[in-house]
């Protein structure tokens, strides 16, 4: 059975229409706006005469430190999360994947179910405990550990630390896919070969399951960067992401142009920051 | 009358050529065999004819039709899969219904005819059966069932035993032969076992690679008379003499290196069967006496040592090396409980044949 | 000893670890549930057990209003993306739109954020007001991108011999597909649509930026109470879609595994 792609000669009649909805639902609906967005940040104007009036003004006026500032802070906060939720998400999945053999199906599902509630009310769980008056502070304060609630909320720290939750399913599922797929005799066979667990780890299990973790670092990178909610409703409002600047340009100062090509600009940065990560893992698991 | 025609029929895929200008006529109203190695191309033929695949060149004629470029559900052909393909979520009956049900033929009608070919296939009693309670041979019926029922001109089987154990499939040899006498259906077989061939064709086709078909006949026309080399050795095993033909008036010799003059029988309508032509010489294992003792009239004989001895139950084989190192294959039947004479390892043997049983081939 | 000591606690380190992590991942929830039976309207202090929250959720016009709108674009969006995306599947696997698969990964590769703008520039562009329909075209647009990948995934799993034995029959693409493609599928549609139905619940971006002024969805009313200082009625409503979203998950998973989770 060849399963790459199916192969079946039509009965020629026309059906190959169906399929085409779906392709020209993604083609208008997703390739053309994408398009639109590096037409319009090319021009001041909304109209179809955009080739007259091609100009780099919207780039140049982007070209300023504090732009950058906020495309470097989501760059950071992108990558330190997906660092964070790495570490954590690790032992989790091998966890999962092979440690555990009875509540295996029930862990799995607690681990899926906030990251398929919905969004928002997960990170509004998390103001009760991060507020001053929340319960992290309330516990500390009363355990004595300090004197007095620490400022957690709508700072980066709140930001981090709930990107870290929300972020972390992604992560685990990629990774404990592929651990699954690792042959536990290979494991027996490198302690057979005198290897410890430690050194097993390193040399076997990781290595064997460095597909699962690249597609969950860049799972969690990606949409991180663009990240809107969660810095808006916890970092307070003041300091700029990706995403809160995109907002502001399109929906308050209602300047798409300007908007358009900050998205584009912030785009291009994260292909080039993808790749590069992407050439380091490359080379980290050769 | 001729039931399928493909007309230089040529076929590739990858860029390796499966089929190259393959030409073959297909009798109407017979159970007729494809036999070939792995990799011949059969099963492509039959993908063809079926319209699974389409060929880069030639065409297909169903009887007078062109059903080159007709699509799959409209060609009157029907397909009994090797692996059955059976519906797993309907049943018996709505598995064999569904063709009938595609063309919107009567509900009380299809009724009637699901029992009646469940009936000639021995099913009837598992009619609303679920496939997966089935064993391995009725979900085979079931398969033959579901194809049979819309009365194709023609019927594909792709080795549609190979899964069965070697009982089973005697018995389904058995009933695909009464099947087809019945319903006198054009029955197109494919299949690499030449036992399976040998026993339910009227006629059959050897194919070697990349399609081409070698020789077309009946199965005793391919075993007893094979015209190349690679009938001889596919069906049937045999040995093959290399020499040059002698033809001396009404006797006619083949001079083998090293070995000396074999008698054979000329048939002198051949291009190829010459004076001096170089031609080889295929004898069958089956055909040789093989005794200790000397015997008088045949027509040939050569002795040698014997090298290996296999029982087989119904038969014992020989390997016999000759002075020149060439070794014979010999077949005995054991026809006694106790052997008159008693052939062992090492033994210096005769081997007898008559030159009517030998077979000339082109070389 | 020491070796005993240290033996004898890090078989233990790594599932206290897991432990750990998971009561942070659900103490937060754990509190809003428990708060939204506060009756304290000023939250974070325990004042004793109260329904009148749950009350005022369901007699909220607002509320009920979001929860209309999100329903409709959610199973408007299922529908469409499910049989846009089966129709692809099976319809465009015998032509070159076969190879168009990659196409349909774009919407996972791309930030919700640039698809929400891209879809806002594309529409004020051409005039298009804002609305319930707008919105059902971008869930649609997520949806494909989730149920192309899951039927194409089972579809090739399927042996393909099936659909050469209906086509051997006599049946054509359109019948063959009614009768064995789509029964034969069943699993990988339900739980794609299950899927599909979630993200767009869920949905808080394209909903955003794509909905307008006058239309507000079931999360953008919980972002603009946040933002503006929540009652425990917020807590309830969590609590609830918290609820709805278990019970679909465990269908969800319950057909995928087929095993019991306990």
């Amino acid at each position: 059975m060849k399963n790459n792609s199916v192969h079946y000669e039509a009965t020629k009649n026309g059906a190959f229409f169906m399929a085409v909805p779906a392709v020209l639902w993604k083609l208008l609906f997703l390739y053309v706006p994408l398009f639109f967005i590096m037409l319009i940040s090319f021009s001041k104007s909304f109209d179809f005469a955009f080739f007259k009036n091609v100009t780099l003004e919207n780039y140049k006026s982007l070209f300023s430190l504090s732009y950058f500032r906020v495309i470097g802070r989501s760059l950071l906060l992108a990558f330190l999360n997906a660092f964070f939720c790495l570490l954590i998400a690790y032992p989790i999945a091998y966890f999962l994947a092979l440690k555990v053999r009875r509540f295996k199906n029930l862990l799995l599902f607690l681990l899926a179910l906030p990251f398929w509630t919905n969004f928002l009310v997960q990170v509004y769980a998390w103001f009760f405990i991060l507020d001053h008056k929340g319960l992290l502070n309330t516990a500390l304060l009363k355990m004595g550990i300090i004197s007095q609630p620490l400022h957690i909320l709508n700072t980066s720290a709140a930001i981090y630390i709930v990107m870290l939750f929300c972020y972390l399913p992604f992560m685990v599922m990629p990774i404990y896919s592929s651990l699954l797929k690792i042959d536990k005799f290979v494991l027996e066979a490198s302690f057979d070969l005198g290897a410890n667990s430690l050194q097993t780890l390193s040399h076997v299990t990781i290595p064997l399951s460095a597909s699962g973790i690249m597609t969950g670092f860049f799972l969690v990178l990606i949409p991180s960067f663009g990240e809107f909610v969660i810095p808006a409703l916890l970092g307070g409002g003041k300091v700029m992401y990706v995403g809160s600047m995109i907002t502001y340009f399109f929906l308050e100062t209602k300047n798409p142009f300007l908007g358009a090509a900050f998205t584009c600009l912030s785009g291009f940065v994260l292909i080039l920051f993808a790749l590069l990560i992407y050439v380091i893992f490359k080379k980290l698991f050769k | 009358m001729r039931a399928i025609r493909l007309h230089n029929v040529k076929k590739i895929f990858n860029n390796e050529v499966i089929l190259d200008d393959v030409n073959l006529m297909i009798p109407s109203g017979e159970f007729f065999a494809l036999l070939g190695p792995s990799g011949s191309g059969k099963t492509t033929l039959l993908r063809l004819i079926a319209g699974f695949e389409s060929v880069d060149s030639g065409s297909i004629f169903l009887g007078k039709k062109d059903i080159t470029n007709v699509p799959i559900n409209e060609r009157r052909v029907n397909t009994v899969f090797q692996n059955y393909a059976l519906f797993p979520h309907f049943n018996v009956f709505d598995n064999v219904a569904y063709g009938l049900k595609i063309r919107k033929v009567k509900k009380d009608i299809i009724e009637q005819k699901v029992v009646q070919i469940l009936k000639k296939v021995h099913l009837e009693k598992h009619i609303y059966k679920s496939i997966d309670q089935l064993s391995g041979g009725q979900q085979q019926r079931v398969a033959l069932a579901r194809a049979v029922i819309n009365e194709p001109e023609v019927l594909l089987l792709d080795e549609p035993l190979a899964a069965l154990d070697l009982k089973l499939r005697e018995k389904m040899l058995v009933e695909l032969i009464e099947l087809q006498e019945v319903l006198k259906t054009t029955f197109v077989y494919v299949t690499h076992d030449q036992f399976e061939a040998l026993t339910v064709a009227d006629r059959m086709a050897i194919m070697s690679y990349e399609g081409h078909v070698e020789q077309v006949g009946t199965p005793e026309e391919i075993y007893e008379f094979p015209k190349t080399s690679f009938v001889a050795k596919f069906v049937g095993s045999t040995n093959i003499f290399k020499g040059n033909l002698r033809i001396e008036g009404d006797i006619s010799y083949v001079e083998v290196k090293d070995i000396g003059k074999l008698e054979v029988v000329a048939q002198k309508n051949r291009e190829w069967v010459c004076n001096g032509c170089k031609v080889l010489m295929s004898l069958r294992p089956e055909k040789i006496e093989i005794t200790k003792k000397k015997l008088e009239g045949f027509s040939n004989c050569l002795t040698g040592v014997v090298e290996s001895i296999v029982y087989h139950g119904r038969s014992t084989q020989y390997h016999v090396k000759l002075k020149n190192g060439f070794s014979v294959h010999v077949f005995e039947q054991n026809e006694e409980h106790f052997p008159q004479e008693d052939i062992d390892y090492d033994d210096n043997v005769y081997m007898y044949w008559q030159k009517e049983n030998v077979v000339l081939l082109e070389k | 000893m020491k070796m005993g000591i240290s033996k004898r606690i890090t078989p233990y380190l790594l599932p206290i670890f897991v432990g750990i992590v998971y009561l942070l991942l659900y103490t937060p929830i754990f509190v809003l549930i428990l708060f939204s039976f506060n009756k304290n309207p000023i939250s974070y202090r325990w004042d004793g057990f109260s329904l009148c929250w749950y009350k005022e959720l369901f007699a909220s016009v607002e509320i009920l209003a979001a929860l209309k709108n999100s329903l409709i674009v959610a199973f408007s969006s299922v529908l469409l993306s499910v049989v846009m995306g089966l129709f692809y599947v099976f319809f465009g696997a015998s032509s070159f739109l076969n190879r168009l698969i990659v196409f349909f990964y774009g919407s996972l590769i791309v930030p919700e954020i640039v698809l929400a703008v891209g879809l806002l520039s594309f529409f004020t562009f051409f005039s298009i007001s804002l609305g319930l329909t707008t919105l059902i075209v971008g869930h649609t647009l997520l949806g494909l991108g989730y149920v192309v990948p899951i039927i194409r995934a089972r579809f090739l799993e399927m042996d393909y011999r099936l659909i050469e034995a209906s086509f051997d029959l006599g049946a054509t693409e359109k019948q063959t597909f009614f009768k064995i493609v789509v029964p034969l599928l069943y699993p990988a549609i339900i739980s794609s649509a299950l899927l599909v139905m979630i993200v767009s619940l869920d949905d808080f971006l394209i909903s955003f930026f794509c909905s307008g002024a006058a239309t507000l969805t079931l999360p953008m009313y919980i972002f603009s109470v946040i933002r503006s200082g929540a009652t425990p009625v917020v807590n309830a409503l969590s609590t609830m879609l918290l609820v709805i979203s278990s019970l679909l998950i465990l269908i969800l998973t319950s057909l995928k595994m087929k095993t019991r989770i306990f």
